[in-house]
């Protein structure tokens, strides 16, 4: 009888702890599947991490929804007529976490502190904006202005800055740098209350924070690495929304009646790189894919949208370049899948099919788990080209040590399956991946003239109309002409809790200030 | 004893240099490591200015020589992804590690004992049947599709354990705060009890069979005959006599479980997002932070072979002719 006393009472409190994990009312939990690395806004470099650091700290300018720059901490900018210094104006009676005023000599100190190499920061601000933006210095005009001064005129120059997180000069000058890593002291409508190393991290409210409606009072972002076990913890109540729901789950997931899929279009772009560097040029294959006719025929060899349906789960709109919408140049239209037109194309380029059926070998490589079920597509691509008679050998890849050394050396190929994130706030972010011909990021090595001459002319150009103008025609050469087998945005796949109301951006950033329990 | 001591010492000495030896050359077989230290945009002078800087250029016997020195002063590199010493950062998420493995090692041996003999008086009936299938099917059973399977019925189903994450229990200890460490065991306690039984199940299987068969032994021989012929108790010949000798082997196991335990940790941690080591290890690895994962593995192998020495030691002070051998 005492035995069976003391199971229950054990079973109860086993129950009662079980369930004492879900979320109160005022409170929203979120899984994502890594832990911040740092928490110095100067170090944040993951998508997980800026996630969590966007709601703690402001930044000057945002990207909203339908990818327009608002302002936030600065009501305003202006661009002086060299193109080099951007001046903002900032909105007056600002603060940080620890109640100290946030004026201009505080953004000031965001970039300095990201700049000084002393700190080898190597997170987004440092290892990316300053970097595209030729950034000078920063100068402050008085307590509400500042001027970031760069090198060289940049039309996307204040989409970057906006990314740097602004934070105060006074608590952050009394920190170490190990200390600044592990927390936060924040400008934005959340501070920071706990981080458990690879668990969890806490924010609270700020009451008072007039820039931004903070809906929940607490927010707690766990990390889940593994894909069933944040699906299950979303269906036991314990979460409320889950990044990265793999697509094997989707059904699971929407047959609960604790939770629902919300699955949209992403901005990273998946595409087949065709590797023009002189060194491939050595094969007959990969002599061929230096030529615009093949490359364009090889457009309708593969069935985009199929490969969507049956590897993504998700319907998907073929990409026409290597801009998101809505920046794209909408009089392009998708290549359709056209086996017949891309063996006719192949034939009139003089590459017809010898007896054993193939026209030529090439080799296609790409990561293995790096993009939502990229083995399976490229052997699904490799399969679609040997269709056609163009034999394909494909080899995936371990991402980290194997794969990513290739690319950076542009040695990846001839043909390469890649993914490169983009943006919805402008063409030019989305384009910036082929700025010059030996550029770090253009991997394939691809040198046309009318596409390089487009860039002198928007570095020309002040005036956004000619500039727009500019950019459809690049989009144009770059559809007919490109260096890319285009492929897709590969879909972001959340769950959410059906007691939640949110829906999710194309951009990845998890933005919870219009979330609200139903 | 003691040129048994200095021998066994010498050994484990050379098992660490084989572990760092290994572990050097297969984390520079990927590729030239500068790469991970720069960002794309680098140029190829930048490039080169990092690899002299890093010493990447030199021979790598050379590396591997320097990496020694390191070693022996306790420096084992900076952390590429997390920017500080690599091994405090596997310091750090060591106690949660050490908690996972020492409840599983306890669920291992706990139950396992009790199994073992049960099995071994009931030989032939269905109660020895039923715990050896079940000791089976723990031998054959991945732990990462025994952790889900725990998740989705435990978890999920019943709603009787927390699905996920972590209470620190060994932390306050860590840090002299053993009332935070009193007050933390029950809310630690269900968290550690799916993952801790995933880890455990295969050991603990395989210990039941293994007392099973030597208690087999012991009770055909002729002191368990002779104490049961003395008119003693059932209980005090099982517990007093037999198990005494059958636990020897059982020693022994101790040690390598504990090893065996520590390389379980790696899925599991990530199945039941344990912010421990194991997890790192698995986070390093994808992100090729060498420091990180050269650390971690190290480690690893440093309380391997420390356990397995003291085990070795304690047996020998047990069974004297083990220092003879």
């Amino acid at each position: 009888m005492k035995i069976l006393g003391l199971a229950a009472i054990g079973t109860a409190l086993l129950f009662g702890t079980a369930h004492a994990q879900r979320p109160g009312p005022d409170t929203l939990v979120v899984a994502q599947t890594t832990d911040p690395d740092s928490l110095d806004p100067a170090q944040i470099r993951s998508r997980d991490a800026s996630n969590i650091a966007q709601h703690v700290f402001a930044t000057l300018y945002e990207v909203d929804r339908e990818g327009n720059l608002s302002p936030y901490l600065a009501e305003s900018y202006a661009i002086s007529d060299s193109g080099t210094e951007i001046s903002f104006k900032l909105r007056s009676g600002l603060t940080c976490d620890d109640g100290s005023k946030l004026s201009a000599q505080d953004v000031a100190y965001s970039f300095q502190r990201a700049a000084d190499p002393a700190n080898r920061f190597t997170g987004n601000t440092p290892g990316f904006v300053l970097d595209a933006v030729h950034y000078k210095g920063v100068r402050v005009d008085d307590d509400l202005n500042v001027t970031i001064l760069t090198n060289e005129y940049s039309p996307i120059a204040v989409g970057l800055l906006a990314e740097t997180f602004i934070h105060c000069k006074a608590p952050y000058e009394k920190m170490t740098l190990a200390r600044a890593a592990q927390t936060m002291v924040g400008s934005g409508p959340y501070r920071f209350v706990r981080w458990d190393r690879n668990d969890k991290v806490v924010l609270e409210r700020v009451e008072g924070f007039k820039l931004r409606p903070a809906p929940f009072k607490t927010i707690v972002w766990r990390d889940i690495p593994e894909a069933s076990t944040r699906a299950t913890e979303l269906l036991a109540g314990n979460v409320d929304i889950i990044t990265n729901l793999s697509p094997d789950q989707i059904g699971r997931v929407n047959a609960s009646a604790a939770a629902k899929s919300a699955t949209v279009p992403g901005t990273r772009r998946i595409f087949v790189g065709f590797n023009q560097k002189p060194e491939f040029a050595k094969t007959l294959g990969g002599a061929a894919i230096q030529k615009v006719e093949v490359r364009h025929a090889l457009q309708y060899a593969v069935d985009v949208p199929t490969i969507c349906a049956n590897l993504l789960q998700s319907p998907c709109r073929r990409a026409t370049g290597l801009v998101n919408p809505p920046n794209d140049n909408k009089s392009l239209t998708p290549t359709p899948y056209d086996p017949a037109m891309a063996e006719k194309l192949l034939d009139e380029a003089g590459y017809k099919r010898g007896k054993d059926g193939i026209r030529f070998s090439l080799t296609l490589q790409g990561p293995r788990d790096r993009y939502i079920n990229d083995t399976n597509i490229e052997l699904a691509i490799g399969q679609y080209l040997s269709d056609i008679g163009v034999e394909t050998k494909v080899e995936p890849m371990e991402f980290a040590s194997t794969y990513s050394p290739l690319i950076r050396l542009h040695n990846a190929g001839p043909l390469f399956l890649l993914g490169s994130g983009g943006g919805t706030w402008s063409a030019l972010y989305d384009m910036a991946d082929i700025v010059a011909p030996n550029g770090g990021t253009n991997y394939t090595e691809w040198n046309d003239p009318e596409w390089f001459d487009g860039w002198k002319k928007i570095n020309a150009s002040r005036d956004p109309v000619a500039q727009k103008a500019i950019i459809d025609n690049m989009q144009r050469v770059f559809y007919e002409r490109g260096p890319w087998l285009l492929l897709y945005f590969q879909p972001n796949y959340y769950a959410v809790s059906t007691k939640l109301d949110w829906a999710p951006r194309s951009d990845e950033m998890i933005y919870l200030y219009d979330a609200k329990r139903k | 004893m003691w040129v048994y001591i200095v021998r066994r010492l010498l050994q484990s000495i050379i098992v660490v240099l084989g572990v760092t030896l290994i572990t050097f050359v297969a984390l520079h077989m990927g590729g030239d490591p500068t790469y991970l230290y720069v960002s794309e945009r680098v140029s190829a002078e930048e490039i080169q200015a990092t690899r002299v800087k890093l010493g990447f250029d030199k021979p790598l016997p050379v590396q591997y020589l320097v990496y020694l020195e390191g070693l022996v002063q306790g420096d084992l590199g900076e952390s590429l992804t997390y920017k500080t010493p690599a091994l405090g950062v596997v310091m750090e998420r060591f106690p949660a590690t050490i908690e996972l493995t020492v409840f599983a090692m306890v669920i291992a041996i706990v139950f396992a004992i009790p199994f073992g003999v049960i099995a071994a008086l009931k030989r032939g009936t269905a109660i020895d049947g039923g715990i050896m299938t079940i000791a089976m099917l723990g031998q054959s059973m991945p732990s990462f599709w025994l952790g889900i399977m725990l998740i989705l019925t435990v978890g999920l189903g019943l709603g009787w354990l927390p699905i996920s994450g972590h209470v620190a229990l060994l932390e306050p200890l860590l840090k002299g705060n053993l009332r935070t460490f009193v007050a933390s065991v029950p809310g630690a306690v269900p968290y550690l009890i799916m993952p801790a039984f995933t880890i455990a199940f295969f050991s603990l299987s395989r210990n039941a069979r293994l007392v099973r068969s030597s208690m087999l032994e012991v009770l055909s021989q002729d002191f368990v005959r002779t104490a049961r012929a003395k008119g003693l108790p059932e209980g005090a010949v099982i517990l007093g006599h037999a198990l005494r000798t059958a636990w020897l082997p059982f020693v022994t196991m101790i040690g390598l479980e504990f090893g065996s335990l520590l390389s379980g940790v790696v899925v599991v941690e990530t199945i039941f997002s344990w912010p421990g080591v194991g997890r790192l290890v698995f986070n390093a690895i994808n992100q090729r932070d060498i420091p990180l994962v050269q650390a971690a593995v190290i480690t690893f192998s440093l309380v391997f072979i420390l356990l397995n020495l003291a085990v070795d030691l304690v047996y020998a002070r047990l069974d004297p002719r083990i220092r003879l051998t």
